[in-house]
């Protein structure tokens, strides 16, 4: 009984900080796949004067630029060519102005499109900026608020479990003074003095790993639970089990034993 | 195998509980510690396995500085020194069979060679019928006699007991006193006992000295 109220005490905020995490999870994911799903929702084209340097535009608007495709302007010609002489289409190629398109590398809000194009103007050599996209933008944005939201509170929680962790082993080395006292009077390290605590946070690790995993694999299988029907359309979950669960694993664990090495790191130094 | 020079033991700066502190212990001898209550006994002794600092001068036990000592040179002197108290610190939650267990699995022995030597030891001091009982549901003089127990476990170079038989009856300290000379006589370990009252007809050689003021003197 008193070993289920101790680790009780340390499971509860382990597990509610891994919960936080998996929302994060979530939340960023449906984010990263809404971003591919518009990814192509939009086109930016460019018409300039002389051949663009593609090394001079790897970045606009703190994105990055995934390819730069250069048009072939022999569409254009084709269709106007039944009109004119060879001699006229020949000046026509040397005439015509160079055309490309921007392919970025995540979906840009209309702000940032609207910094793209004043950005691509500067460049004198750019005659023209076309940007057609469609609205994701409050979509978007809405996601995006929801992804940092969820990444802060998880912040929160884990600052909190930290606290509530440490609180927790500080009452074991405390119920455990007398018996550390006298294994070190032996000759024990603290380390050793100290392995039923490590014992009980390993085990406390332990369940609040499998309560976690346990409800992340069931909300990946019924992500209907989490969303309603409705947003099935437009958002969409593809986490990756293992790598998820690794991630899980490795919060839990991490947590827990930085915790345990600065609660000892103190009791050396107030008892050593 | 344990020497003093000038020694200096205090828990303030002010005031000093040993003073001057001048004596030699050879290997094999068995040394009581007298003097009033108060007077520094249990300070001189918690001294010897480094739980009180020296303040001054140099002290060796078993060949180790104890000035300034601590970290893993304190675990090694502690893993040479056998310890027995008045109130036995006996981990309650541990069976008796592991409490003896203890100093032999710090020193690196196995759980198996710990175990078969701790049921040997329980028969030495005559407590076989008690295995698999906790500390707990033992008188007194049993939980002492499994403190001797742990502190012959590892066959270290020295016992120091502090008031070993201060809380038992005449019956249980004769048989705790037996057990200590035992150890000293036929494995020739050194005992050092922490005692305001020095058994009559101990049967055995031995020394004693007597604190006074904070100066250890030399009685016999």
């Amino acid at each position: 009984m008193k070993f289920l109220k101790n680790t009780f005490a340390f499971v509860v905020p382990l597990t509610a900080m891994l919960l936080s995490f998996i929302i994060y999870l979530f939340s960023s994911n449906i984010l990263e796949n809404y971003k591919i799903k518009i990814a192509n929702d939009y086109s930016i084209v460019v018409v300039t004067n002389t051949p663009l340097i593609k090394e001079d535009v790897t970045e606009l608007a703190g994105i990055q630029v995934e390819k730069i495709i250069t048009l072939q302007k022999n569409a254009i010609i084709d269709n106007i060519k039944s009109n004119l002489s060879s001699s006229s289409i020949d000046l026509l190629k040397k005439k015509l102005p160079h055309f490309y398109k921007i392919n970025l590398e995540t979906f840009p809000t209309t702000s940032q499109l609207e910094t793209i194009k004043n950005k691509l103007y500067s460049n004198k050599n750019v005659r023209k900026v076309e940007i057609f996209s469609k609205n994701h933008n409050s979509v978007y944005l809405l996601m995006l608020l929801l992804s940092q939201i969820s990444f802060i509170l998880f912040s929160i929680i884990t600052i909190f479990a930290i606290i509530m962790i440490s609180k927790q082993i500080r009452i074991w080395f405390y119920e455990h003074h007398e018996k550390i006292t006298i294994l070190k009077l032996h000759g024990a390290s603290i380390l050793y003095s100290s392995s039923t605590i490590l014992k009980y946070a390993i085990i406390s690790s332990f369940i609040s790993f499998f309560i976690v995993s346990g409800i992340f694999i069931y909300l990946v299988d019924n992500i209907g639970v989490l969303l309603p029907n409705d947003l099935e359309n437009i958002v969409q979950v593809t986490l990756a089990l293992n790598d998820s669960l690794t991630k899980i694993f490795l919060l839990s664990f991490g947590i827990s034993i930085l915790t345990i090495i600065g609660v000892l790191l103190k009791y050396k130094i107030k008892y050593d | 195998m344990i020497n003093a020079k000038n020694i200096y033991l205090s828990y303030d700066e002010n005031k000093y509980v040993i003073k001057k502190g001048n004596f030699s212990i050879k290997e094999k001898e068995f040394i009581f510690i007298g003097g009033t209550s108060g007077s520094g006994k249990s300070t001189l002794l918690k001294s010897f396995y480094g739980e009180i600092p020296l303040k001054h001068g140099e002290l060796r036990i078993a060949g180790q500085n104890v000035f300034g000592i601590k970290g893993k040179s304190l675990r090694s002197l502690r893993k040479d020194i056998g310890i027995i108290f008045q109130d036995y610190k006996l981990i309650k939650e541990w069976t008796i069979e592991e409490n003896i267990m203890i100093p032999l699995k710090i020193n690196g022995y196995s759980n198996d060679i710990s175990r078969e030597q701790a049921t040997k030891l329980l028969n030495h001091v005559k407590l076989s019928h008690r295995l698999g009982y906790y500390p707990n549901e033992l008188s007194g003089g049993e939980q002492q006699r499994v403190a001797v127990a742990r502190a012959l476990a590892h066959n270290p170079k020295i016992i120091i007991a502090d008031e070993p038989t201060g809380n038992l009856d005449d019956y249980s300290a004769e048989v705790v006193w037996n057990l200590l000379k035992g150890a000293n006589e036929q494995l020739g370990i050194t005992v050092v006992v922490v005692t305001h009252r020095v058994p009559k007809n101990f049967g055995i050689r031995f020394r004693q000295l007597s604190i006074e003021d904070g100066i250890i003197y030399e009685v016999s």
